[in-house]
């Protein structure tokens, strides 16, 4: 075997794996790196302070709202998108113009961009002129605070990314219920299977690579909300919208605490590691790939 | 079994994965987020380049000399009618000589534009010049990131003339002794006034002058259906009220908190006492401060705290929308009291020190008594210096739109903001203070100031 034979698969590999390092791997280290040190990104010195960061995080009460905030965020928008999805999928997922005009309907929001989504949301969510307050004020009901009180600010921001998610998580629903052999159905009709029965132990199991892959994207997803709380909140009022990341960027780049922030991204990063540890313990054990 | 083993290296490899797109995320606001501003900046960069070099080539044939041109880059914030009046003063900079050319580029606002600064001169390639925030001077000083001016300005002191600019604005362009940038466009906030709505209520339209008859003013335009006032609960605005009730933000050595004074402690009460008997409405969260623009403009309120950059702009919704404004000092307590805000020039330190003298060239230029005339009455910025004041122009010109004129007037009790490395964050606490103290009942002012104080004391002593 020549020399080029053996090396031959490196080379081709070796451009993903050089960009992986370079913008991941390396990235991550840096980080870690950095949160030992106090410094403001630009002056010469930095500082070193141990574990310094880390502590103060863990003792700063504003850190323990930031991570309840996205922890419930994360918890509400995961199981709100996925289940509402699936329902409308199980609706959804016939022939006909009305359906398929439904389908692109709500599939729409997921190509708009979360920028545009999070203006559009500010105005409709106004306290005084947005259009919710009017239609709730037509219905006869008493105005919503939405984005201006820490009661239903998270909340608003949950309603935002259940909408903005639905679509594009019923059409991965919709094409797995359809990768499901109508032979299935037919034997279970003919075992006059009830539907509760049939959805429960034929359809959930054989959508459960489904679920498990929108779970697992939807958390991730939920974890890393940026765009909507920098647009619409700025993590405010009283803190009750501010999230892991956007606290991150916030003493990163509003306060210049480099150092303190990448203790954060140590932080969201090893919560994240252990969730998906945790989900893939659990988890590979329901889910049946066929 | 293959299986199993299968299932245990997706795991691992989707942990990597997936911590790396968490780590990405994280990133977004460390080294990704750098990498991102840093990006934009190096666009900009090469935006700027571009441009550099396309008017670098467009000169050539037209003079010889001109391929020595030096080009340097300025980073400015805000659109609409200020970035006119800042592109129209750049572009007759750079018709006025053949040495220099300016590139002008947008970045934001003022948060946007410190942030994208701060990458790019990590990085390696920041603009020679940019608008600076002035309470952020501390921190940029400090670190090391700005040119002193001191001996530039001693070197032309004829031209310059230093101590033609107002003083209340000259405040926040030292740190520690040292000169770092030169008053630009610079505002204080003023209480804006729908004056046919007092009428229409049977008020004096040349009130209220204290904190007093603003309650006496707002009770009455309660019984009208109206709202006395929205306000949003703004560092700037409470930084105001401090100032009237005799109080300060911080110790004189920056050290520690101050607002937790009772004078830092009377204007929380003031706002939650009228915000609870419904007389003035203290809107929150992102959309407060234009909410409160909103309100008035609409008439549903009759006054607002706004910059003096806005007035332009206010004296043309109020012709729109069918009445009367007029701007006044904001009211009194012990005594009338501002803080000043607004942008400075400054030049970064990592320039060549050819591009230094020519971005000094330009602030010297920008600075003008001609172009802060100019931005006055183009946008409704303070005029910085005296001679501008004094000019025939301005004074035909506050004849004819009063309005403006309370801003200067207003600055003899202007005080510098608070410049420490650690004042941002600061604000924030305090901000979110001040509304946990309006919205919860259970939670006095007093109570929800220490603890603030508390949490900026350990901040401040840091830094």
């Amino acid at each position: 075997m020549s020399v080029w034979e053996k090396l031959r698969p490196y080379s081709m590999v070796a451009p993903a794996i050089i960009v992986f390092s370079l913008f991941f791997i390396y990235p991550i280290f840096y980080m870690m790196y950095l949160s030992l040190f106090d410094w403001n990104f630009v002056s010469p010195d930095k500082a070193y302070v141990g574990i310094q960061n880390f502590k103060d995080l863990l003792t700063d009460s504003d850190f323990r709202q930031v991570l309840s905030n996205t922890t419930i965020y994360t918890l509400l928008t995961v199981t709100l998108t996925t289940s509402l999805a699936l329902l409308l999928a199980l609706w959804l997922n016939r022939k006909g113009v009305f359906h398929g005009f439904v389908q692109g309907a709500i599939f729409s929001p997921h190509i708009i961009s979360l920028v545009s989504i999070s203006l559009l949301w500010s105005w409709l969510m106004d306290p005084e002129y947005g259009l919710l307050n009017w239609v709730i004020g037509l219905a006869g009901f008493g105005k919503l605070a939405w984005l201006s009180h820490p009661s239903t600010s998270l909340v608003s921001l949950v309603i935002v990314a259940v909408w903005k998610g639905l679509g594009y998580n019923a059409l991965v629903f919709i094409a797995g219920l359809q990768s499901i052999p109508p032979d299935i159905y037919e034997a279970a009709s003919l075992d006059r299977s009830k539907p509760w029965t049939t959805f429960r132990k034929l359809i959930l199991p054989l959508l459960s690579p489904s679920i498990f892959f929108l779970v697992i994207i939807n958390m991730i997803g939920s974890f890393q909300v940026f765009e909507t709380i920098a647009i619409m909140t700025q993590g405010g009022p009283v803190n009750s919208t501010n999230t892991l990341v956007y606290y991150i960027y916030e003493n990163g780049f509003r306060f210049f605490k480099i150092g303190y922030a990448s203790a954060a991204g140590v932080i969201l990063l090893f919560i994240i590691g252990v969730l998906t540890i945790i989900y893939f313990k659990l988890l590979s054990k329901r889910v049946h790939y066929r | 079994m293959v299986k199993k083993l299968t299932a245990v290296t997706l795991a691992m490899l989707m942990t990597g994965v997936l911590s790396a797109c968490g780590a990405g995320e994280a990133n977004t606001n460390d080294t990704s987020a750098g990498a991102n501003a840093g990006a934009n900046a190096d666009k900009n960069a090469a935006a700027g380049n571009a441009a550099g070099n396309v008017a670098g080539s467009e000169a050539k044939p037209e003079n010889a000399d001109a391929s020595k041109k030096i080009v340097i880059k300025y980073w400015y914030a805000f659109g609409d009618k200020i970035e006119e009046a800042k592109k129209h003063m750049v572009q007759t900079f750079n018709e006025s000589q053949d040495k220099i050319e300016v590139v002008a580029e947008f970045q934001g606002n003022y948060e946007d534009l410190h942030a994208k600064v701060q990458a790019a001169f990590a990085a390696g390639n920041a603009p020679a010049v940019t608008d600076l925030e002035i309470s952020s001077t501390g921190v940029f000083a400090h670190s090391g990131m700005l040119e002193e001016l001191t001996t530039y300005a001693e070197r032309d002191k004829d031209q310059l003339k230093l101590d033609d600019f107002n003083p209340g604005l000259m405040g926040n362009a030292y740190v520690d002794g040292k000169l770092y940038g030169l008053p630009f466009m610079r505002s204080t906030p003023i209480l804006y006034k729908n004056v046919t709505m007092l009428k229409d209520a049977g008020l004096d339209p040349a009130g209220p002058k204290t904190w007093d008859e603003l309650e006496q003013y707002s009770r009455v335009l309660k019984k009208k259906g109206k709202t006395g006032m929205t306000v949003p609960a703004d560092i700037w605005y409470y930084e105001g009220l401090v100032a009237q009730s005799g109080g300060k933000m911080l110790s004189d050595d920056g050290k520690s908190a101050a607002f937790n004074s009772p004078e830092g402690v009377a204007p929380v009460e003031f706002w939650k006492k009228l915000s609870t008997e419904g007389l003035i409405k203290i809107p929150m969260g992102d959309e407060a401060g234009p909410t409160a623009d909103k309100d008035w403009a609409n008439q549903l309120s009759a006054f607002k705290f706004g910059s003096t950059a806005g007035v332009t702009g206010s004296l043309e919704i109020a012709k729109g929308n069918g009445f009367e404004m007029d701007t006044a000092f904001m009211p009194s307590n012990v005594s009338y009291g501002v803080p000043t805000g607004g942008c400075q020039l400054v030049i970064t330190s990592k320039s060549s020190d050819e591009e230094k003298q020519a971005a000094w060239e330009f602030l010297k230029w920008m600075t003008s008594k001609e172009n802060t005339i100019y931005q006055h009455k183009h946008v409704g910025y303070l005029p910085t210096r005296m001679s501008a004041v004094e000019s025939d122009e301005l004074k035909a010109h506050f004849a004819e739109f009063p309005q403006f004129k309370v801003a200067v007037d207003q600055l003899e009790y202007a005080r510098p903001r608070p410049m420490e490395n650690a004042y941002p964050e600061v604000a924030k606490i305090i901000r979110e203070a001040i509304e946990k103290a309006i919205l919860d009942p259970k939670t006095t002012p007093q109570k929800a100031l220490d603890q603030a104080a508390e949490k900026a004391n350990k901040l401040l002593a840091k830094s």
